[in-house]
């Protein structure tokens, strides 16, 4: 809930508004809410990348970033060399537009930067503008939620803007749940443990210190604790190397019931045995990923388990881990045995994980789905095909190799449409919300020594807590209050 | 309208068992057959009392409708007012003209600011009240109240009619039954029956039906909300027992003094009643493994631990204290109940076990080996209506008209019920008098933060204020609380007197003044060290430093500053209070400038109104999974703010509600039709005006 990320940045704050005091200089005004940035063109293999900038900080970032320049005029575009505002590196000579709110598109003021699409430019500018003060990532549907706040979007004549809206904050929160999948969503997670833990601990010692009896050294091991993690953080940020393993690309995941040929389909696209392929169902346990360039696109394929019920623990687990990947995918790819459509497994496959994909998708285009009716070689060519209940499907032979070329096709349009997606550009933006919230917290950490008064120190920690919760999720007063009575005896 | 100010004592003198003024005489000579007011209020307790003064406050004819009126007033369990958020919220009922606090600047016996060292903005003001004078000046203030009228009885039922097309809600409520079976008629209804809605008294294995001991429980008013639909849930609280303070051998325990000099809780008073050297003093002492033991042994006695209907996370007992924090020590505060009480009220000793079992406990105990118990403790179950059913100015969704306040929605504590009585007393008068309500949003008040965890969130379990709730903390300090309440309490509720009204005007310009003047004064830090002597100010600063900074210096006051600085700064110094906001205004300045903009960004969600009459089951033009639309549906979130709290509600969830509501506006602005829409249109442009001031 507190939202401030620069709260405790004042220092830094007051050069800038003294600075700028010409009218419109694009200085922040007090008051008037956070700027935001996002990259919002396409990734992959594109030209040119766009960040957006919106809010009142907006003009004054384009300002430090294209030091030691003037504001271009508004609405014209205008080549200008990005440094960082830090080092005074060069980063890219870019195109760079200047909409003074409230003609622009979320009504805000809002900047433009159009720079060349390899990724450490885009991501060198996206560090860049974290670090101006009062600017911050955009979190889900922010962009859009401004403009409508602003009356910006006329509504009723753009079609299958819910769409948009939805394919835009569900692909952040897949993200989201990417984020928190290996090493460093479990450092982050365990940070936020911690955090969560002093605060409640200096919470409960600012409301109940007086009136109960809290145990002695109650705000002294809070500080410890905070001092310790104030040298992880500040450890794990000086040591680029530790930074996630970039899994860049759309994420394909083929799914289906045990045994319906999965893996021979990742082999098959990825041309090279990634998986065992084996007649036994439930070959697969875990979830195998591997990187490969279909039609022109990066896509990260996983291959999962069969879903199934009650098999042995191990395989269950499996089935756990297939889930969950489901549900970051962006596309699915839903796997059936053609000659075996009538079985159990079959059927409660289509109601639950291709009937529920399918209702998503009416509503929103996010999460993409394609049905591939595998072992189509096994199909007597006069017997009795895919009844006519069956979902759009594709009909594939893994073993002939019948039917690849559709596939291929029907993926070419799939990832067109997934990688067109501004908002599934995981590696760039993930790194810079990763880097500019774990620094944010580190800074407001750094404000909890300092503050001499417990009502300042306490709010250092809220707003470090409140960047590590923007990438771990939670982060409510109930998970405080609830430490709070389970580690202390307080009441009537 | 005629006052009854001048004449208080005639009025209270002449009041007995059926006092009736009529109130409704004006113009027409038709006289009323049954009498009609504007606003009844049922309940004479911390909510009650407040509602019903704000109501008439702002110029509605009330009734206050009580069991007992020498009840009225009456502090039920612990003899103290105020604490660390409890004490916030006081002084906001206080900037918006409520009573408690000035009572209890006139009522207290021990005086003191908890927190003192951790920063002003969560100093708790405190204090421990004398019962006898809380009751009798609260008496006094009703009965002198103009436009309020007091009379004995116990409702029975509402009096229920067709609901106004132009607002929602199944019916309407336009007066209330007496169990004698006489009808009073109201424009509108506050219920604020603490825990008299079908409350048991719990000792040991009795059980027996009381609002409070001694007094009779509501039941038919009860059933007939049930019947209405409102969703009722149980919670329970006790009181511990009380003991003669002369068997208590004070001599060998901690002896706790009061401030000096005292700090009142109200914003109209430079000092309290009593001085402090005349203030009776509070005593610690603590449980030992001996109190542990008989908990335990006793367990099958005591049904209240028993029966945990769905225990609160913190102890509300001893019981339970011993229960999850078994071999420890837990405090035990012994308080005075009044000056000439002969009471003491051992705070810490909430317990339901048999009574014969408490004296023997209570002996086991440090000091109070020879203490009489002359009250035994005991517990208390009650219903409370879950508070998702009402919208933030207190009045329910089902039922236009009612409002409810206090531990009927779920809380606990006589400020908390307070802080609900005086918003639900305002807002019920606003509604007869058919103007937009009056809300306290979260990033202006404890009340707010109060009323929108309920409304939004519900509760489980007695809620109670801590600042911990709070996200702007720093903003919402005891200090500051006229300058975010009194002006627009004023303005736009019309319940602040005009005396209070100007002091908070001048308080409010002197302060920016001061701000604007301390800022102006710049000097280099080796100047300022000079000049301050004392004040640890770092030399290696080249810029210079503003007045405004170097009073952030724990070391450094407006005084120290005024002799530093005489010009201008000397006539700082002239108010103390003056003086007091300035320096902590500047102790919080630079977290306060970048808190600003995270109160906008609330701000600007809350200024989006939902549609109210808006059917999240069925509506089509909107795209909300069915979990969505159940919750949305039972809280009915007024503004967009409030629906991005609810938990389980999406971001997707959320913009799509604000498309919706968007494109409603566009298309009915462009049709320009119905009243209610221009209504809820206008509301809403109000808003928005209002953010851009």
């Amino acid at each position: 809930m507190w939202r401030g990320l620069w709260t405790l940045a004042a220092q830094a704050a007051r050069g800038p508004r003294r600075l700028c005091t010409r009218r419109n200089s694009g200085a922040p005004v007090p008051g008037s809410g956070a700027t935001i940035f996002a990259l919002s063109s396409g990734q992959g293999r594109c030209g040119v990348a766009v960040i957006r900038t919106s809010g009142p900080a907006s003009g004054h970032a384009l300002r430090i970033l294209t030091a030691p320049r003037d504001l271009p005029p508004a609405r014209h575009a205008s080549l200008r060399l990005l440094s960082d505002p830090r080092s005074g590196e060069p980063l890219d000579r870019a195109l760079v537009l200047w909409f003074p709110g409230p003609k622009s598109f979320t009504g805000e003021d809002c900047v433009e930067f159009h720079v060349h699409g390899g990724p450490a430019v885009v991501s060198g500018v996206l560090r860049a503008l974290g670090s101006v003060p009062g600017l911050r990532p955009a979190e889900a549907g922010e962009f859009t939620r401004r403009a409508f706040a602003h009356g910006k979007l006329n509504l009723t004549e753009v079609e299958g803007l819910a769409d948009l809206i939805h394919a835009e904050t569900e692909a952040q929160r897949r993200q989201a749940l990417r984020q928190l999948d290996g090493e460093l969503g479990h450092l982050c997670r365990g940070w936020a443990e911690t955090l969560t833990k002093a605060l409640a601990h200096v919470e409960a010692y600012i409301d109940f210190g007086e009136d109960d009896n809290l145990e002695e050294g109650v705000l002294e091991q809070a500080n410890i604790e905070v001092r310790a993690l104030e040298v992880a953080l500040g450890a794990h940020l000086r040591d680029a190397r530790r930074g996630q393993r970039l899994r860049s690309g759309a994420h394909v995941v083929v799914t289906g019931p045990p045994n319906a040929g999965k893996s021979s389909l990742v082999n098959l696209l990825s041309r090279k045995p990634v998986s065992i392929v084996s007649p036994e169902p439930g070959t697969t346990r875990d979830v195998l990923e591997t990187p490969v360039d279909l039609a022109g696109f990066p896509v990260l394929l996983s291959d999962t388990a069969g879903l199934r019920e009650g098999v042995g623990p191990v395989e269950q687990e499996g089935v756990r881990r297939a889930r969950e990947r489901l549900e970051q995918a962006d596309l699915i790819l839903a796997m059936l045995d053609a000659s075996d459509l009538a079985s159990p497994s079959s059927c409660n496959f289509l109601a639950t994980v291709v009937a529920s994909a399918g209702a998503q998708s009416r509503s929103s285009s996010s999460q993409r789905l394609l049905l591939v009716l595998n072992k189509s070689d096994l199909l007597s060519t006069e017997g009795p095909g895919p009844g006519p209940d069956m979902p759009p499907h594709l009909l594939l032979s893994c073993v002939t190799g019948e039917g690849l070329d559709g596939l291929l096709e029907a993926l070419k349009m799939e990832l067109a449409a997934v990688c067109g997606d501004p908002s599934t550009g995981p590696p760039l933006l993930t790194r810079a919300r990763h880097q500019h919230h774990l620094q944010g917290c580190l800074d407001a950490l750094g404000h909890y020594k300092q503050s001499k008064d417990l009502a300042l120190a306490a709010e250092a920690l809220r707003v470090a807590r409140g960047h590590l919760t923007r990438l771990t999720g939670g982060g409510g007063t109930e998970e405080i209050l609830d430490i709070i009575f389970r580690d202390f005896c307080v009441g009537k | 309208m005629f006052s009854f100010r001048g004449c208080g004592g005639r009025v209270a003198a002449s009041f007995t068992k059926r006092h009736f003024p009529l109130p409704r005489l004006g113009s027409d000579s038709a006289e009323p057959r049954t009498p009609h007011f504007d606003v009844i209020v049922i309940g004479g307790g911390h909510a009650g009392t407040e509602a019903a003064t704000a109501a008439a406050r702002c110029g509605s004819r009330t009734l206050l409708l009580t069991h007992r009126v020498d009840t009225i007033g009456q502090m039920s369990c612990n003899p103290s007012f105020g604490g660390i958020g409890k004490g916030h919220l006081m002084r906001e009922v206080d900037a918006l003209d409520g009573l408690c606090s000035r009572i209890c600047d006139q009522s207290g016996v021990h005086y003191k600011v908890l927190n003192r060292c951790k920063g002003p903005a969560v100093w708790g003001l405190r204090a421990q009240i004398d019962r006898k004078l809380y009751k009798q000046n609260m008496q006094k203030e009703i009965l002198s109240t103009p436009l309020l009228t007091v009379q004995e009885g116990a409702v029975e039922d509402l009096i229920l009619t067709e609901p106004e097309p132009e607002h929602t809600g199944k019916c309407r409520v336009s007066g209330v039954i007496l169990v004698d079976g006489s009808t009073v008629y109201s424009e509108s209804v506050i219920l604020t029956t603490g825990t008299f809605l079908r409350g048991m008294i719990v000792i040991g294995l009795e059980m027996h039906p009381a609002g409070r001991l001694g007094d009779q429980p509501s039941i038919g008013l009860a059933q007939t909300l049930e019947k209405l639909g409102f969703v009722v849930g149980r919670l329970k609280t006790g009181t511990p027992p009380r003991i003669a303070k002369d068997s208590i051998n004070f001599s060998i325990l901690n002896k706790q003094t009061p401030d000096n000099p005292s700090l009142p809780f109200s914003f109209m008073n430079e000092t309290v009643w009593i001085k402090p050297e005349d203030q009776l003093p509070c005593y610690l002492t603590h449980t030992n493994p001996r109190v542990d033991e008989i908990v335990l042994k006793n367990l099958h006695l005591n049904s209240h631990v028993k029966e945990t209907i769905r225990g609160p996370r913190y102890c509300p007992s001893i019981e339970s204290k011993v229960l999850r924090f078994p071999n420890r020590q837990h405090q035990v505060w012994l308080e005075p109940e009044g000056m000439d009480s002969d009471l003491i009220y051992p705070q810490g000793l909430s317990m339901t076990l048999p009574a014969e079992l408490q004296e023997k406990m209570i002996t086991c105990i440090r000091g109070l080996e020879k203490a009489k118990v002359i009250q035994p403790g005991y517990g208390v179950q009650y219903d409370y209506l879950d508070p998702r059913q009402i919208t933030p100015s207190l009045e329910t969704h089902l039922v236009q008209r009612l409002f409810f306040a206090g531990q009927i929605n779920g809380t606990t504590g006589y400020e908390e019920a307070a802080a609900q009585g005086v918003i639900a007393g305002i807002n019920a008068s606003l509604r007869v008098n058919r103007k937009p309500p009056f809300v306290v949003s979260r990033t202006e008040g404890y009340i707010g933060v109060l009323i929108d965890d309920l409304t939004t969130l519900g509760t489980s379990e007695p809620y109670r204020m801590f600042t911990s709730r709070v996200e702007f903390r720093l903003s919402l300090r005891p200090d500051n609380a006229d300058s975010r309440l009194t002006l627009r309490g004023y303005k736009e509720a019309g319940c602040v007197s005009q005396q209070r009204y100007e002091r908070a005007c001048w308080m409010k310009s002197s302060l920016e003044e001061g701000i604007s003047v301390l800022k102006s004064i710049e000097f280099s830090s080796s100047k300022w060290k000079n000049l301050i002597p004392e004040a640890s100010i770092s030399t290696s600063r080249s810029l210079p430093v503003r007045a405004l900074d170097v009073l952030k210096y724990e070391e450094v006051d407006v005084d120290s500053l005024a002799k530093a600085v005489p010009e201008p700064l000397k006539k700082y110094t002239k108010c103390r209070e003056l003086a007091e906001r300035l320096k902590i205004e500047a102790t919080y300045e630079s977290v306060l400038f970048h808190q600003l903009q995270e109160i906008k960004e609330v701000q600007r969600d809350e200024a989006l109104q939902l549609p109210k009459d808006l059917d999240y089951l069925t509506v089509r033009d909107v795209s909300l999974s069915h979990e969505v639309r159940e919750k949305l549906h039972f809280s009915r979130p007024q503004t967009i703010g409030a629906a991005s709290r609810i938990p389980g509600v999406t971001p997707a969830a959320i913009i799509n509600l604000l498309r919706f509501v968007k494109t409603t506006q566009q298309r009915q602005a462009a049709m320009n039709e119905s009243p209610k829409t221009d209504q809820y249109l206008r509301d809403t442009d109000r808003l928005q005006e209002r953010e851009l001031q």
